[in-house]
């Protein structure tokens, strides 16, 4: 299991390093170069000689790539032409937001997309079945910014029962050891802050999670179809086990496979959902950075981040092939 | 009073398509301690007849006449939750494959321990000593190390080995072996029926060996029931039925079987034709329209079975292979000579 | 004895006929995919006849300029616009747009998607390593803000917009169609025509493409309702077409998304026009891929 994992950690650098490769790129085929794309369109000659030298543009490619590969490692992704504020704090700042409310929607996708895939499959071709399919395609099909207008239009303006946007009420006084407001709440046992931010969780939540709700329900109704025909439930049931036993054990332990893949799969989407569900929401996660980034035209920014998202998205890819061989004997001692 | 009776099982299967008529009215009896065979091509409802005495039938598949007595229960019409207390414990099962007849994401240990602690007062700890020593039976080297493998970690005879232990795991009064050996190398076939020989000897079972291999059960069962088309259309003692098969159907099983002893120019003689649809049967013999033997009768009118050559030889079918027609049956060989 | 080339390539390794036959009878029995049919259809005549259903043009003003633009009802089936242009013949003509926009994108990533995947699967070794790779590494950054990257470096012109959204589908069906190829390569009828002679290129174009076309049929369907919502996400963080006249559906909902409480219309319209075209899509990506393959049902 350790050589596993090890092996995993190995292959993750041949694609970080393909990923810093390609941001590197991207910053140097920017409009303009990359001195006014990282100082912004007003810079002065003074200030474009200075970056260029600080990037050794005058260097030939390779050299550039690997000092540029230096900085990344030491941490150091420029600063906000903005803020002034260097990269990695600002990213280091939102980053709990984003992944407070993807945990949220992830939560919100396999708490209800399992059970509900489940029972669809068990009764097969019912009307539940029937009609968990019809609203899992509308589910992938509504796009994620409509889904939060329409959440918010009804929920927010029209009932007014939730919040429309941010993450905490300018009331509320909550201090912010990990930037994490549930944790924070927590911690310091604000309770009407923690029901406050819970409530202006509630919106992105669902509207980020939907999509991959349709998906784990769908894939979860499927794997459940396979594994309920296979042989070792037709033991179980041999056996004599209570039918409850049998769905836990054998069929949902063994219909988790794909479904742990496929929510794995899922991340990178609910990161670009993140990127469109924070901007409907004024969420003021990593999303709403990038996109600032972009209508700023905060290069540093928009390098930082989409290398941040990256990462990000690897790293959970990772975690999620481990999982996955946690839970598949067959894998982890290959 | 027989350990299991059934009388005129039917069992239906319900397709979006078509009705199935899978089991069309089979009758037996097992005594404690005996060894039954049932013979057949695949499809021929000797799967779903056992499956439908335990009541786990696929869902499209459902029991409509007659019944299973295990004592002096009906277990057709029985609730689950009754069912349940006797699946597993009194009659147990054995499939056919190995590879995909244990769950491939649990421990061997955890699927012997739970049919321990569900039909018997044990503990955990107790469970995991009696699956040790079943194991150990069965023939697993080094039994209590082997607890915390997965399936995959064992070749396919050592899979059906565990298969096996857990069937007899709380001593059931009938295992059920659904062809427990056609998955497997020849090699490993003899050691593994060896085994269920020896098992059911050992503990007093009584053996319903359900297979398309007739060597299998001239080597294990005293008695054979040979089923076509949803019917037994031939029972009796295994012995005078390899001997003397009066069925065209049953002479025909045995005539496609190679012979080492044949000589060399002599042709297998395979059934011509394919058993019929079981969606779309008609009044007359199943098997006329590939026999040789059929007459007019035949097909007009359904056989039943009748006894043939004394009370424990039966037969379903109007014209009976004649004594002229009939080889020399490979278990007579030795005799003769 | 020497077979020919032409006496090869006659002996038919292909699946027989029957199999689509028995997929389009699959395919009509679905309800599910006969209403996707059926929202395609509204879908792609709106975009051929936008110019005639229309009552108004695009860019018209067709009404006053107002902040609190008149909602449905009247002469203005689905409204007007802070500009007074008529919501019913811009969300027709966005049809056009999104229609455009689906197809060439899905055209560019399927294009180079094939020729990258077949050339993976079929030539191997490092070919297939360094293709792969790439693949691997755009796989590796979340699809939209790789198409941010892209649209960001190439510009907010329609065609680079296009090119982006198809440059990012270009890993799946590269990834695609190798993984079909690897798996047929050995299969036994390319064996077959191999042994009897018939050239690589011929057993490539002639026995294994055709082979390995279904899943990208389906694919390609399922990638045209990724595609519209793309551009509509594009549109909705700002990267849209820069022609601000071009009624692109995601540009509409973006630029009123903030005045849901006064102009609900302006953001539900255009929203719901790409909910069913997508909605339609996908219903037939899903009714092609269980007929094609009625084990894959899920």
């Amino acid at each position: 299991m350790l050589a596993y994992v090890v092996r995993r950690l190995l292959l993750m650098f041949p694609i970080l390093l393909g990923l810093s490769l390609l941001v590197f790129l991207f910053v140097r085929a920017l409009p303009g170069g990359p001195a006014i794309a990282l100082l912004g369109e007003r810079a002065n000659d003074q200030s474009i000689e200075q970056i260029n030298e600080a990037l050794g543009l005058d260097q030939p490619v390779h050299v550039q790539y690997g000092r540029y590969l230096k900085n990344v490692a030491s941490g150091d992704l420029g600063a906000s032409v903005r803020t002034r504020q260097p990269v990695t704090d600002e990213l280091a700042r939102r980053f709990p937001a984003t992944v407070e409310l993807s945990i949220a929607a992830m939560f919100f996708a396999i708490l209800l997309g399992i059970p509900l895939g489940f029972i669809a499959a068990k009764r097969y071709g019912g009307i539940l079945d029937n009609a968990s399919l019809v609203a899992s395609l509308i589910g992938v099909s509504i796009p994620v910014f409509f889904l939060a207008l329409l959440l918010k239009y009804l929920f927010a303006v029209k009932l007014g029962w939730l919040p429309t946007i941010g993450r905490l009420s300018l009331t509320e006084q909550l201090d912010h050891p990990t930037n994490f407001y549930i944790v924070d709440a927590i911690v310091t046992g604000n309770w009407s802050a923690l029901r406050d931010a819970l409530e202006h969780l509630v919106l992105p939540a669902i509207a980020l999670g939907t999509i991959p709700l349709a998906i784990v329900a769908r894939i979860t109704r499927a794997a459940t179809l396979d594994v309920l025909s296979e042989d070792y439930v037709r033991t179980a049931r041999a056996k004599g086990l209570d039918p409850r036993v049998v769905d836990r054990r054998h069929v949902l332990k063994n219909a988790m496979l794909p479904v742990v893949t496929v929510i794995g799969l899922q991340t990178g989407l609910l990161l670009t959902g993140a990127v469109l569900t924070e901007t409907v929401f004024a969420w003021p996660g990593l999303g709403t950075l990038v996109l600032d980034a972009i209508r700023f035209r905060d290069y540093a920014v928009l390098q930082g981040g989409i290398l941040f998202f990256a990462v990000v998205f690897v790293v959970v890819n990772l975690l999620v092939d481990i999982s996955y061989a946690f839970l598949n004997p067959r894998i982890r001692y290959r | 009073m027989p350990l299991l009776s059934v009388q005129d099982l039917e069992v239906k299967f319900f397709t979006r398509r078509a009705t199935v008529h899978a089991v069309r009215g089979t009758s037996f009896d097992l005594e404690t301690g005996e060894t039954l065979g049932i013979v057949g091509e695949s499809g021929c409802g000797k799967s779903v007849s056992a499956l439908a005495m335990l009541g786990i039938l696929p869902k499209t598949g459902r029991v409509t006449g007659g019944r299973v007595l295990f004592g002096d229960q009906d277990l057709v019409g029985m609730s689950d939750a009754k069912l349940r207390k006797i699946r597993g414990k009194d009659i147990a099962m054995i499939f056919q494959d190995p590879m995909t007849s244990l769950n491939p994401v649990l421990k061997i240990g955890r699927q012997m321990t739970e049919v321990l602690t569900k039909h018997l007062p044990m503990d955990k700890q107790q469970a995991t000593a009696e699956a040790i020593a079943l194991l150990d039976r069965v023939g697993i080297p080094n039994a209590a190390d082997r607890l915390g493998d997965y399936p995959h970690q064992f070749s396919g005879g050592m899979r059906q080995r565990v298969m096996i232990a857990m069937a007899i795991a709380c001593r059931p009064k009938i295992l059920i072996a659904d062809e427990p050996t056609t998955a497997l190398d020849v090699t490993i076939q003899a050691q593994i029926l060896d085994l269920m020989k020896k098992l059911v000897v050992e503990e007093g079972m009584g053996l319903i060996l359900i297979t398309h291999d007739l060597g299998v059960v001239a080597g294990v069962c005293e008695r054979t029931n040979v089923m076509y088309a949803g019917r037994f259309i031939e029972t009796g003692p295994t012995r005078k039925l390899f001997e003397r098969p009066r069925h065209p159907y049953t002479l025909g099983l045995l005539r496609s079987v190679p012979r080492l002893d044949a000589q060399r120019k002599e042709k297998l003689d395979p059934i011509g034709g394919s058993p019929p649809e079981l969606t779309k049967l008609t009044e007359g013999c199943s098997f006329a329209p590939r026999c040789v033997y059929a007459t007019e009768e035949s097909r007009a009118r359904t056989p039943e079975l009748r006894p043939i050559e004394g009370n424990d030889h039966l037969v379903a079918c109007w014209n009976p292979v004649p004594d002229a027609d009939l080889p020399h049956a490979p278990t007579d060989r030795p005799a003769a000579q | 004895m020497s077979i020919t080339e032409a006496e090869a390539a006659q002996l038919s390794f292909e699946r027989p006929s029957g199999l689509w036959a028995d997929a389009w009878d699959r395919f009509k029995r679905n309800p599910a995919a006969l209403v996707g049919i059926v929202l395609i259809v509204v879908f792609i005549l709106a975009a051929i006849f936008a110019a005639q259903i229309a009552p108004f043009e695009p860019n018209e003003q067709a009404g006053p300029l107002a902040t609190n633009p008149a909602g449905p009802g009247g002469e203005h089936l689905l409204g007007l616009d802070m500009q007074g242009r008529d919501v019913f013949t811009r969300i027709l003509f966005g049809a056009r747009l999104s229609l455009l926009v689906g197809l060439v994108s899905v055209s560019v990533g399927l294009a180079l998607g094939l020729v990258l995947g077949s050339l993976a699967g079929y030539l191997g070794g490092r070919v297939d390593f360094a293709i792969m790779r790439v693949m691997d590494l755009m796989l590796s950054v979340p699809g939209l803000l790789l198409a941010i990257a892209l649209v960001t470096v190439m510009g907010r012109g329609l065609i680079s917009i296009m090119l982006a959204v198809g440059i990012v589908q270009v890993p799946t069906f590269a990834r695609l169609l190798r993984g079909s190829i690897l798996g047929q390569r050995e299969a036994d009828y390319v064996l077959a025509a191999r042994s009897v002679g018939v050239p690589g290129r011929r057993v490539l174009l002639g026995h294994i493409l055709p082979n390995s076309i279904a899943p990208v049929i389906v694919q390609a369907t399922l990638a045209m309702a990724t595609a519209i919502i793309e551009v509509a996400a594009l549109s909705f963080v700002g990267l849209g077409p820069n022609d601000p006249r071009l009624p692109e559906w995601g540009k509409m909902l973006a630029e009123n998304a903030n005045r849901l409480q006064q102009s609900v219309h302006l953001v539900l319209f255009p929203g719901l026009a790409i909910v069913f075209s997508t909605l339609g899509i996908n219903l037939i990506g899903d009714g092609l891929r269980e007929a094609i393959d009625p084990k894959l049902k899920t």
